[in-house]
C-alpha cells in the first residue's frame, strides 16, 4: 500500500466514525431525511463564505457551511409547524431550494473558482492526499485529515460530555423537558454537530456518500442492537469497514470510491436485514412458521386432554377432527413424538406425564393471560420461546 | 371546603392553553392541596393531558401562571414526576427496563454528569417495587403494556418527587397490574406525597381518590370526592345526562 492509499482510507474511516454518531441520532429520531437537506443546503452558505473571505481553505468556509445547515433545519421546522405540509414535504421544499441558490450563485460569481457541482455531490476522495497542511516546509499530513479529525474529536467529546442528555431528549422529550434538558438545546446541537461535519467530510467524500455514511451503518446498527451504545459503536464499525472494503473494491473495479463506498453500505445493511437475529426478515419469517407450528401442537395436545374415548384418539380421525391435512397432521404427531408428549399405542394416540403437565401450564397461561406465569414455563417448554 | 391549613401543592391560575392559536384549556384555576390522591376526569379531548403538560411546561401557556409550593415550575423540577401517556414514547429505542427507569435519575444529576452506582442501585429497587426486576434487562417493546406502564411508574418512583402526575396509567392495563399500581399510589399518598392522576373509570373514582377535579375546556369543579363527586357534577362534564351508576 502506498501511503496515499493509507491516507485515503484512513480519511474515509474517520469521516464513517464522524457520521455514525449523528447519524445514530438522526435514525432515531426518524430523521434521516434531514441529513439529506443539510447535505445539499450547505452550498449556499460554502458560495457565501467564498465571497467573503475570498479564499477557498477559509475555515469560515465551514462555518458559514455549516450555519446554512442549520438554518434548513429552522426552515424545515417552521415550514412543518403551519401545520400545512408535512415534514417530508417541508424538506423537499426547502433543500431543493437552498442548494438551487448555491448553484446560482456560483454560475453567476464565481465560474472562474474551482466549485464544480460534480465534486460537491460525489466528492474527489482520490485527491484529498495532494492538498497537504504545510507548516513553513513541514508536511503534517493532508488538509482533509486534520479537517475531520478536529470534527471528530470534537464530536466525540460532545458525545461523552452530553451522551445521557441526548439519549434521554431523543428517546422521551416530555421527561427531558421535566427534568430542565432543553431539547431544543440538544436538537439544535445534533444538528450543528450533523451540519459541521457534513461540511468537513463533503469536501472529500461528497454529499450522497456523507448521507449514507450518517444513515445506512446506523440503520443497519439498530436492527442489531436493544443497547444504544451498542449501536453507536456498530454504527462505527459499519462505517468504517464500508469505507476500507468500498475503497479496494472501486480500486479493483477501477470505479468511484465514494459510489463503491455506497454500494457496499447499501449491500451491508440488506445482509443484515436478511440475517438479523429477532428483528431479520429470515428470522421473522421463522418465528411465524414456528408459532403457527406451535399452535398446531398445542391444539393437538388440547384435543387429547379432552378426550379420552379411545374413536376420538384414533390415529386416522385426527384428520377428520382438527380438520387438519394429512401433512400437518403428520408433522404435528411427529413433534409431539420427539418431545415425549404423546405415546401411539395402536394407532391410539395417549397423552404422556409430560404432555398432559405441558398442557395444563399452557391451558392456565391462556386463561390468566398473566405474563409472569409465562416465565416460568419458557424455560422447560420449547412452546412459548421467544 | 378546603382545610385553609393545608399547603398547596400546585396553584394554577387563569391558564389558558392553546394549540396554534386556538385554545383547548380556558381560564383554569386550580388548587391542589398537599397530600391528595386525585383524579382528572373528563371525557377524550377535555384537556386533561394538556394541562398537565402545561403545568409541567412541556406546553407554553398563552396566560395564567403555575405556582408548585410557592414558586414557578423552573425552580421546582426536583419536586416533581411525571409518567406521560402511554404513546408518547418511541417503544423501539434501543433501551431497556432499567435504562429507562435510571432515567428518572438525571433530573438529581443535572447536565453532564453521568449515572453510577448509586442511581442504578435505586433505579433496580424502583423496578423490585413494581414488581418488574426480573424484566429489567428486556428490550421495552418486548413487555406487555401493564409492565411498561410499571416501568414508567418505578421511573417517576426513582425521581424521588413530591408531586407525582400520572397521564392514564391504568390505560391497557389488566386488572392484577391495576391494583399493583393503585396501591403504590395510595402508597405514596401515606407518604404524604400529591398524586395527580388522569382517570377514565369513573366506577373507581371514589375507591380510588380522594380528591377530583372535573375538566372540559373549562374546570368544571374540583374537591373532595365525597363532596363532588356526583351526578351534577358528571352531567356537566360528560354532556349526557348521567344517571349516577356510580356507588358511593
Ligand atoms: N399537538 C396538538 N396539536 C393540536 N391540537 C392538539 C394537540 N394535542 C392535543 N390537541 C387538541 O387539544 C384538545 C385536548 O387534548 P388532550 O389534552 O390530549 O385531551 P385529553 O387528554 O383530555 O383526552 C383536543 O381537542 C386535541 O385534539
Ligand atoms: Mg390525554
Amino acid at each position: 500500500m502506498s501511503s496515499a492509499q493509507i491516507e485515503i482510507q484512513l480519511i474515509a474511516s474517520l469521516v464513517a466514525i464522524a457520521c455514525a454518531i449523528p447519524g445514530t441520532f438522526l435514525v432515531l429520531r426518524k430523521m434521516a431525511l434531514i441529513s439529506d437537506a443539510i447535505s445539499h443546503s450547505i452550498l449556499p452558505g460554502l458560495v457565501l463564505g467564498f465571497f467573503i473571505t475570498q479564499d477557498l481553505s477559509s475555515p469560515w468556509l465551514i462555518v458559514m457551511a455549516a450555519l446554512s445547515g442549520v438554518v434548513t433545519v429552522i426552515l424545515v421546522e417552521y415550514i412543518q409547524k403551519t401545520n400545512l405540509v408535512k415534514e417530508d414535504t417541508a424538506i423537499g421544499l426547502v433543500f431543493p431550494t437552498m442548494f438551487s441558490i448555491g448553484v446560482i450563485l456560483i454560475a453567476k460569481n464565481a465560474n472562474d473558482v474551482h466549485l464544480d457541482i460534480d465534486v460537491v455531490l460525489l466528492g474527489e476522495l482520490a485527491f484529498t492526499p495532494f492538498d497537504r497542511m504545510m507548516v513553513g516546509d513541514v508536511d503534517l499530513g493532508p488538509k482533509s485529515l486534520w479537517v475531520i479529525g478536529i470534527i471528530l474529536s470534537s464530536t466525540i467529546g460532545l458525545l461523552i460530555a452530553f451522551f445521557k442528555e441526548l439519549k434521554i431528549s431523543t428517546f422521551d422529550k416530555g421527561l427531558a423537558t421535566t427534568l430542565g434538558f432543553s431539547p431544543a438545546i440538544i436538537h439544535y446541537g445534533l444538528m450543528s454537530v450533523a451540519s459541521v461535519t457534513t461540511v468537513g467530510a463533503f469536501d472529500a467524500v461528497g454529499a450522497i456518500l456523507v448521507v449514507a455514511l450518517m444513515i445506512a451503518p446506523a440503520a443497519t446498527a439498530y436492527l442489531l442492537t436493544t443497547d444504544l451504545k451498542k449501536m453507536l459503536g456498530l454504527a462505527m464499525i459499519f462505517g468504517v469497514f464500508s469505507a476500507i472494503v468500498g475503497y479496494w473494491l472501486a480500486h479493483y473495479l477501477d470505479a468511484s470510491i465514494s459510489g463503491s463506498m455506497t454500494t457496499i453500505l447499501g449491500l451491508l445493511f440488506l445482509l443484515v436485514y436478511l440475517i438479523a437475529p429477532g428483528k431479520g426478515l429470515i428470522a421473522v419469517l421463522y418465528r411465524n412458521k414456528q408459532q403457527r407450528i406451535e399452535v398446531s401442537l398445542l391444539t393437538f395436545l388440547l384435543h387429547l386432554n379432552n378426550h379420552s374415548e379411545i374413536e376420538e384418539r384414533h390415529i386416522n380421525h385426527l384428520n377428520e377432527h382438527i380438520n387438519w391435512r394429512k401433512v400437518r397432521a403428520k408433522f404435528v404427531v411427529d413433534l409431539a413424538l420427539k418431545n415425549n408428549m404423546v405415546t401411539i399405542d395402536e394407532d391410539i394416540i395417549s397423552l404422556t406425564e409430560k404432555g398432559r403437565i405441558f398442557t395444563e401450564k399452557a391451558i392456565n397461561y391462556i386463561i390468566s393471560n398473566d405474563p409472569t406465569e409465562i416465565e416460568a414455563i419458557k424455560e422447560d417448554f420449547f412452546l412459548f420461546r421467544g | 371546603m378546603k382545610n385553609p391549613n393545608q399547603k398547596l401543592a400546585v396553584a394554577v391560575d387563569d391558564l389558558t392553553v392553546a394549540y396554534n392559536y386556538k385554545p383547548v384549556l380556558w381560564d383554569i384555576d386550580l388548587a391542589i392541596p398537599e397530600g391528595v390522591l386525585m383524579a382528572i376526569v373528563g371525557p377524550n379531548g377535555a384537556g386533561k393531558s394538556t394541562l398537565i403538560k402545561a403545568i409541567l411546561g412541556i406546553l407554553d401557556p398563552i396566560a395564567g401562571s403555575v405556582q408548585i409550593y410557592g414558586k414557578p415550575y423552573d425552580k421546582q423540577r426536583k419536586l416533581v414526576a411525571y409518567v406521560p401517556q402511554k404513546g408518547s414514547v418511541d417503544w423501539d429505542f434501543p433501551t431497556t427496563a432499567v435504562d429507562v427507569v435510571t432515567m428518572g435519575t438525571y433530573g438529581s444529576l443535572g447536565w453532564i454528569k453521568r449515572p453510577g452506582r448509586k442511581e442504578k442501585k435505586a433505579a433496580l429497587e424502583a423496578l423490585e417495587k413494581v414488581g418488574m426486576l426480573a424484566f429489567k434487562d428486556r428490550q421495552i417493546s418486548q413487555l406487555s403494556g401493564g409492565q411498561q406502564q410499571r416501568v414508567f411508574l418505578a421511573r417517576a418512583l426513582v425521581q424521588d418527587a413530591s408531586i407525582y402526575f400520572m397521564d392514564e396509567p391504568f390505560q391497557g392495563v389488566d386488572a392484577t397490574t391495576e391494583i399493583a399500581i393503585i396501591n403504590i399510589l395510595k402508597e405514596l399518598r401515606k407518604k404524604g406525597k400529591t398524586v395527580i392522576v388522569v382517570h377514565h373509570d369513573l366506577q373507581t373514582v371514589p375507591e380510588y381518590f380522594d380528591w377530583v377535579t372535573f375538566l372540559n375546556v373549562k374546570k368544571i369543579a374540583t374537591g373532595p370526592v365525597k363532596d363532588i363527586f356526583n351526578d351534577d357534577n358528571l352531567t356537566k362534564t360528560y354532556g349526557i345526562n348521567y344517571k349516577v351508576s356510580v356507588q358511593k
